[in-house]
């Protein structure tokens, strides 16, 4: 449980996030949207301890994170950057997954080390930095997830893959969220936001401006145009026509609203 | 003009071509978007353009590649960057001076552009980008769409007539990634300058680019109008590449539309609207 008390976070003078509150419970996948500047890597950020509240406090279950050591937010926290090579420090690719198990002191480092490995079919003598993009932000993933981590950040997890890259790796995160991981998502793409995240957060100049069922956040017009944030492609399609059909967010729920709408021969 | 004839490229020590028997033509003023999976050969095929294939990089080279009549074989890459400017996907390997203004003066120092010209040369780039107040900024303090446009100003002061970018938004917002092909536009509509975008956002590519240039395992599988070539989005989604939503849409409905293809918004309205009762 991730908890945030009138959250104020001030870099030299100016607001970065203002009385931020609300809370992510356990399992839930909550994405984070909004325009560049509105603070949403900084809320990433509060969340797994890397930034302190200026005021307010971040709790993760129960307990500030100014009162947790790195080690303990490290075990309950993944982080994952925008950028794999952030994170990637090691020669092999075992050695970058034993690390972050070692980081957590854990028993049975090597034994899970190589289960990972198994689990995402790495050779772990390979060096990450001679795989591609695609691969080293895998790579990163895995040495996250093999900490067992209660909750996942993903900042803007897709950038540089291509589709296939993306929905492979949103597959592996979708399937630790049914297992039970909390997942927060910070995300420029509204259509990965719409497909995967059950919550959504709408911040502004680092404050936040709305949150609720992703779907009813991407049908408030008002709102997102503050945020200087586009919904995706068919819920704008199905806005634009109103009353005309049953609202409709994805493809399919289009073609089943145009289809049905026709048999009817009446307006939906 | 740009002409592949049987063009593959095998990087020394590779089992397989990066590309394979590519045959294309581009014309003077064209606006392609080049798109596919990662190691499908995009960023060969831009390095084939600007000469580093092979000049910089080593393997096999096979059939031809012509630049505005030049073989880039036999030909230097000082000789090329006359005709082709390139950004890179990696801007900050690019980035060679300090201060915006230092690295738009560098290149037309180096290309020997005469100096009684280049404070203009500095001026009008700075201004056709929209960075003229940047110019005395340091690079470090730029946001990475600002130096995007640094990297595109200080390729335009050179007046290449051919503009190769591999992947220019990857790192870009929305906002920002719009105001790149916004830009390419202008350049491509108002300088008749032959834009040659590899990009994963099929969205802009479909709003901005003329033409589409599908690669998959360094083959070209589709090359076309954008139109066109969306028309194939069950082959684009097997090769992983992501249709717009509203394409796949009105593809899935050329049963009631015959075959309608709709690319944005404002034709998926129209067509959806036609079908209603």
């Amino acid at each position: 449980m991730i908890q945030f008390e009138n959250v104020t976070l001030t870099y030299g003078g100016a607001a970065a996030v203002r009385d931020l509150n609300f809370t992510v419970a356990p399992g839930e996948f909550v994405a984070v949207i909004g325009a560049n500047g509105a603070g949403k890597t900084t809320v990433s950020k509060l969340m797994n301890g890397l930034l302190k509240p200026t005021s307010g406090r971040v709790l993760l279950d129960g307990v500030p994170t100014t009162a947790l050591r790195t080690s303990v937010l490290a075990r309950k926290i993944g982080f994952l950057f925008q950028n794999p090579d952030r994170q990637l420090c090691k020669p092999t690719i075992r050695e970058e997954i034993a690390f972050g198990l070692a980081l957590t002191g854990r028993k049975d480092a090597a034994a899970r080390t190589e289960a990972v490995l198994r689990e995402f079919g790495f050779d772990g003598s390979r060096d990450p930095f001679s795989a591609s993009r695609g691969e080293r932000q895998r790579i990163a993933l895995a040495s996250l997830i093999a900490v067992e981590p209660e909750v996942l950040i993903l900042d803007e997890p897709t950038t540089g893959l291509d589709y296939r890259e993306c929905m492979a790796m949103m597959a592996r995160v979708q399937s630790l969220n049914a297992a039970g991981t909390t997942v927060v998502m910070v995300c420029h793409d509204m259509e990965l936001v719409l497909d995967f995240a059950r919550r959504t957060l709408v911040l502004k100049d680092g404050t936040l401006l709305l949150d609720g069922e992703t779907r009813s956040v991407f049908r408030n017009t008002d709102v997102l145009r503050r945020a200087s944030v586009l919904p995706p492609q068919i819920t704008r399609l199905s806005l634009r026509l109103g009353d005309r059909l049953q609202p409709a967010d994805t493809v399919e729920e289009m073609e089943a609203a145009i289809r049905a709408a026709r048999q009817k021969g009446v307006p939906a | 003009m740009i002409e592949m004839r049987a063009f593959s490229f095998r990087y020394a020590g590779a089992d397989r071509d990066a590309l394979s028997n590519l045959n294309m033509t581009v014309d003077d003023g064209d606006f392609i978007g080049v798109i596919g999976p990662s190691g499908a050969g995009k960023t060969t095929l831009t390095q084939a353009l600007s000469g580093l294939v092979p000049h910089r990089r080593s393997g096999d080279f096979f059939g031809s590649v012509t630049v505005n009549g030049l073989d880039t074989v036999n030909s230097s890459l000082t000789e090329l960057a006359l005709h082709v400017g390139s950004v890179f996907q990696d801007i900050d390997s690019q980035m060679i001076a300090g201060q915006v203004e230092d690295e738009i003066l560098f290149g037309l120092e180096n290309f020997g552009v005469d100096r009684a010209e280049i404070p203009r040369r500095v001026d009008k780039a700075l201004a056709d980008i929209g960075i003229s107040p940047l110019r005395h900024r340091t690079i470090d303090s730029l946001s990475g769409g600002q130096k995007q446009k640094v990297a595109i100003a200080a390729i335009l002061a050179l007046r290449p007539k051919i503009l190769v970018l591999d992947e220019p938004t990857g790192e870009l917002d929305p906002g920002a990634s719009e105001q790149i092909f916004r830009l390419l536009r202008r350049m491509n509509e108002t300088h008749g300058m032959t834009v040659i975008v590899v990009e994963q956002k099929i969205m802009l590519l479909s709003a901005y680019a003329k033409k589409l240039a599908v690669l998959n395992d360094g083959v070209l599988e589709l090359f076309g109008p954008v139109r066109e070539v969306l028309r194939h989005s069950a082959r684009l989604e097997e090769i992983g590449v992501h249709c717009p939503r509203v394409a796949t849409l009105s593809n899935r409905l050329a049963d009631l539309t015959g075959g309608a293809l709709a690319v944005d918004l404002d034709e998926a309205e129209a067509l959806v609207r036609g079908l209603l009762p």
